[in-house]
């Protein structure tokens, strides 16, 4: 490898982790900072995710990323389902017993809301930018494998921060879904896996223990 | 320019964007959690705290006011007494802005400091800041219960606590 090659390939490296930095960053301001200031402000905090998402749709573009390479494709759906099967199943099961545990050894399922319609797409949505975004820079930052994969699981479960019981379960299934994409790159399938295991958490966890699904200073009130 | 050029200013301009974005909101937030138009000013009197408060940008609203001596809560009142001085001096546009707190739990000898916040409440009520009127009011308490302020000298150089 030539310096000029090397030095190409550092600057890249480099690069890459700025963008995840970036993305991580519009997303803290959107939960802490905006909530902060405004309050509940959907319009105010729709300006740093659309300036992420901007960004993430340029890098594509300038990395010459198809949608096809991100994930969005049908060809491997079912490769990924296999792989997503087994952890889904038993990530839905520990929650359940979880739930369980922390009702008094009882079962009760909340009823269900309109909202959770929306569900599918809000997972779908993480998983683009967990995944198809932040996955794929992690990998050209520090290589296919543990570090990558380690470093998604950390940016998912640092979003998910001060709540603790998400910060756990998301840091968890940070490495199983980030270990997924990297061997079957697949967003639906991820989605679904991600949409199961958020309702099963939704419906059966207590709401003080995961309060609402609240993040950010959300989370305080 | 090459696509990794594109891409560093495209990050260089998406990071002044959000610098630009959090300093607008943390600027608003504090005018409007601090606004620059209250103004007020405390005294000592010989068994009160007394001042005036107002807020120049609705010279009608009377402000709810709260004395804190020691860093501790003691009273909050509306100040919506008569004081003339106020108007006279072109501080607010009627003259009903004053206040005053009994002080008479205090035991001598010893030595306080007060202060007098306005509170401030957003629209919705949602957030409520409390913004301190005039200096701190440094004041000595004799056998007798009565309130003595302390003079220039003392504060600068000999307070306590």
């Amino acid at each position: 490898m030539t310096n000029e090659s090397a030095k190409d390939q550092n600057s890249d490296r480099a690069l890459a982790g700025w963008e995840i930095v970036s993305v991580v960053t519009s997303c803290l301001i959107a939960e802490w900072v905006v909530l902060a200031f405004v309050g509940n402000s959907k319009l105010i905090g729709a300006i740093p995710v659309t300036l992420a998402v901007a960004l993430m749709v340029f890098s594509h573009s300038q990395r010459s990323e198809s949608l096809k390479d991100i994930g969005f494709r049908w060809d491997n759906f079912l490769a990924a389902a296999r792989l997503l099967v087994l952890p889904t199943i038993v990530a839905a099961g520990f929650m359940l017993l979880l739930a369980w545990f922390m009702r008094g050894r009882e079962l009760s399922i909340a009823p269900l809301r309109l909202r959770f319609l929306t569900v599918p797409l809000w997972a779908l949505f993480q998983q683009y930018a967990l995944q198809g975004f932040i996955n794929r820079r992690a990998q050209l930052a520090v290589g296919v494998g543990i570090k990558s994969i380690l470093l998604v699981a950390i940016v998912f479960s640092l979003l998910h921060l001060p709540n603790p019981l998400l910060t756990g379960l998301t840091f968890a299934g940070g490495v199983i879904w980030a270990a997924v994409y990297q061997r079957a790159p697949n967003l639906f399938a991820l989605a679904l896996s991600h949409t199961a295991v958020s309702l099963v958490l939704a419906l059966s966890m207590p709401t003080d223990l995961v309060y609402n699904l609240r993040v950010g200073l959300k989370y305080f009130g | 320019m090459s696509g990794h050029m594109k891409l560093v200013h495209a990050l260089i301009a998406k990071s002044l964007a959000e610098t630009i974005l959090v300093a607008t909101l943390a600027v608003a937030f504090y005018l409007s959690a601090f606004p620059p138009s209250f103004h007020g000013w405390g005294e000592v009197l010989p068994h009160n705290i007394a001042g005036w408060a107002v807020n120049q940008a609705d010279p009608w609203e009377r402000l709810e006011v709260q004395l804190f001596i020691d860093g501790k809560f003691v009273a909050s009142a509306k100040a919506d007494q008569s004081r003339p001085d106020v108007a006279a001096a072109g501080w607010a546009k009627d003259k009903w802005h004053g206040y005053q707190f009994n002080v008479s739990t205090l035991h001598g000898p010893s030595r306080h400091v007060a202060r007098v916040y306005a509170l401030c409440a957003t629209k919705k009520g949602t957030q409520q800041t409390l913004q301190m009127v005039g200096d701190p009011i440094w004041f000595d308490v004799d056998n007798d219960g009565a309130l003595h302020p302390l003079s220039d000298n003392i504060i600068l150089f000999q307070r306590t606590p």
